[in-house]
């Protein structure tokens, strides 16, 4: 597959003018991007993009507005085709700590994103679907278990999956790379680039202080960070990896490019 | 662990012998008594007595203090729910005149008192217990597209039921605690208090004794029970969290 024959079409989250201030006090400022729909040619190529910036500068509350459960004080943010604003439940999340129902077995926590999403199924197709994701993402003996019976790692695909199932397109991650070993990194990795794959609209936003892993797998990269003299954080780079080659490429820590990429973002932090 | 427990419970019944046989009747007098208190033919009426009226008020106050507390999620029910947390301040001697006016016998008067004298306490831990829900619970629900009711029916009703089920385990003790006071304000249906006033009264603290060792073994059993239940009911949680 050709990397580098892609074309770029409709926005499909943007984010104009986003603000938020408690009080006096200004937290992002003025932050602007926006998303486009990346067409690949013989695969369904959904979209990941991540907002990288260091610890305490603002990265939750930006998820909270993107996902719409918090309004931004200035701004608005706009998703899919028809870029209406963004409402609470529209997109998914997948918080640093994997929220599940600890009173649900994971195949409970699962039919719980079939049993609100907007495509209607029998008891019996749920039962199919479940199992055909629990198949594609190693989770099939865990199916009758409780949250608190599986790792960190599984309780993350879950709780990613049933954001999938609920059929949100738009689905956002907290540190998702965060107090996993680097094996659990790779299947991370690998299940991301699987859901991304899953459907041409899939757009995983990653908001994160990992920039390696964050960068080798995101189409796009922009870095959150304050100005000199100005408060509250701002988006100050933005990085098109499609056009700088080095996105969808399995081997892409191995680069030179990639590793200067990695130096460059550092400094900017 | 069970060892040392044991190691200690018979040295404390050992020096409790020894030092014994002035006010205080010792352990042998106590286990005498026991025996001629479980051998008295009204024992049976009287613990059923007691044990029913407790499950009575458990059962009542458990519902009002759940209805209280789920209502205080809607913010006009809240400050209701919290003075409600704050009547455990409330003396129930005060009251009792009271609600003997408004109750029209002594076993309503009983209950009554008993769901009074409980139900803050529930709402106490109930309300703790809601507190400390993790705000990301809701967002969850939010971002799987759950409606208001849902959300309170999956992360407030059902997702802590387990926790209710455990409040109720902890307050029994209070509910056991309060029995034996108001069984004393309506003696003719007897109870287990009633057995200690009258002890009491005729200064037989033998007798006293061994009804206190009775109601202390049927609480510790009591609190077994419902512990091994909560277990049964909810077997998630007993699960520790693997990282």
């Amino acid at each position: 597959m050709n990397a580098n024959v892609y074309t770029k079409s409709a926005p499909l989250i943007t984010a104009e003018h986003v603000g938020l201030q408690y009080g006096e006090k200004t937290i992002l400022r003025d932050i602007n991007f926006c998303v486009h729909d990346i067409h690949r040619p013989d695969m369904q190529q959904g979209q990941v993009v991540s907002l990288i910036g260091r610890s305490g500068i603002g990265k939750t509350q930006l998820f909270r507005i993107l996902s719409g459960l918090m309004k931004p004080t200035a701004g608005v943010v706009k998703i899919d085709m028809d870029q209406h604003p963004v409402k609470a439940g529209e997109v998914g999340i997948v918080p640093q700590n994997y929220i599940l129902f600890n009173h649900r077995t994971i195949y409970q926590n699962l039919k719980i994103g079939l049993d609100n999403a907007a495509v209607k199924l029998t008891e019996s197709e749920k039962k199919a679907v479940i199992e055909d994701y629990a198949g594609t993402f190693q989770l099939t003996e865990h199916l009758k278990k409780y949250p608190a019976q599986i790792s960190g790692g599984q309780r993350q695909r879950v709780s990613i999956i049933q954001q999938v199932l609920t059929g949100n397109k738009f689905i956002l991650l907290d540190e998702p790379f965060s107090g996993l070993d680097i094996l659990m990194i790779d299947k991370v990795i690998q299940l991301l680039l699987k859901v991304s794959t899953l459907h041409e609209t899939n757009t995983l936003i990653i908001v994160s202080h990992d920039i390696e892993n964050a960068t080798a797998i995101s189409d796009t990269i922009w870095l959150l960070a304050p100005e000199e003299g100005k408060e509250g954080a701002t988006i100050v780079q933005e990085y098109d990896l499609c056009k700088m080659g080095l996105a969808w490429q399995p081997n892409i820590r191995e680069e030179s490019s990639f590793q200067q990429l990695i130096t460059e973002i550092k400094n900017k932090l | 662990m069970l060892t040392l427990i044991i190691i200690e419970v018979v040295i404390a019944v050992a020096a409790w012998q020894l030092s014994g046989g002035g006010l205080i009747p010792t352990p042998s007098k106590v286990l005498q008594a026991l025996a001629k208190i479980v051998q008295d033919p009204g024992f049976i009426d009287n613990f059923f007595s007691s044990v029913v009226l407790t499950i009575k008020g458990m059962f009542a106050s458990i519902v009002i203090a759940l209805i209280i507390s789920y209502l205080s999620i809607v913010p006009f029910f809240n400050p209701i729910a919290r003075f409600v947390v704050k009547c455990r301040y409330l003396t129930l001697t005060g009251l009792t005149f009271l609600f003997t006016l408004w109750t029209k016998d002594g076993h309503d008067l009983k209950i009554s008192l008993l769901i009074f004298g409980i139900v803050p306490f529930f709402v106490t831990s109930l309300l703790s217990v809601i507190d400390s829900i993790n705000k990301q619970e809701f967002d969850l629900c939010t971002t799987l597209r759950m409606n208001s009711w849902k959300t309170l029916w999956e992360v407030v009703i059902i997702g802590r039921l387990d926790q209710v089920f455990e409040v109720m385990r902890q307050n029994f003790a209070i509910a056991w605690m309060m029995i034996t006071f108001v069984e004393g304000l309506s003696m003719s249906e007897g109870g287990l208090g009633v057995m200690l006033i009258k002890a009491n009264k005729y200064v037989q603290l033998d007798i006293v004794f061994g009804t206190l060792v009775i109601i202390f073994l049927l609480g510790i059993f009591f609190d077994y029970i419902l512990g091994k239940f909560r277990e049964w009911l909810f077997p998630y949680t007993k699960l520790q969290t693997r990282s």
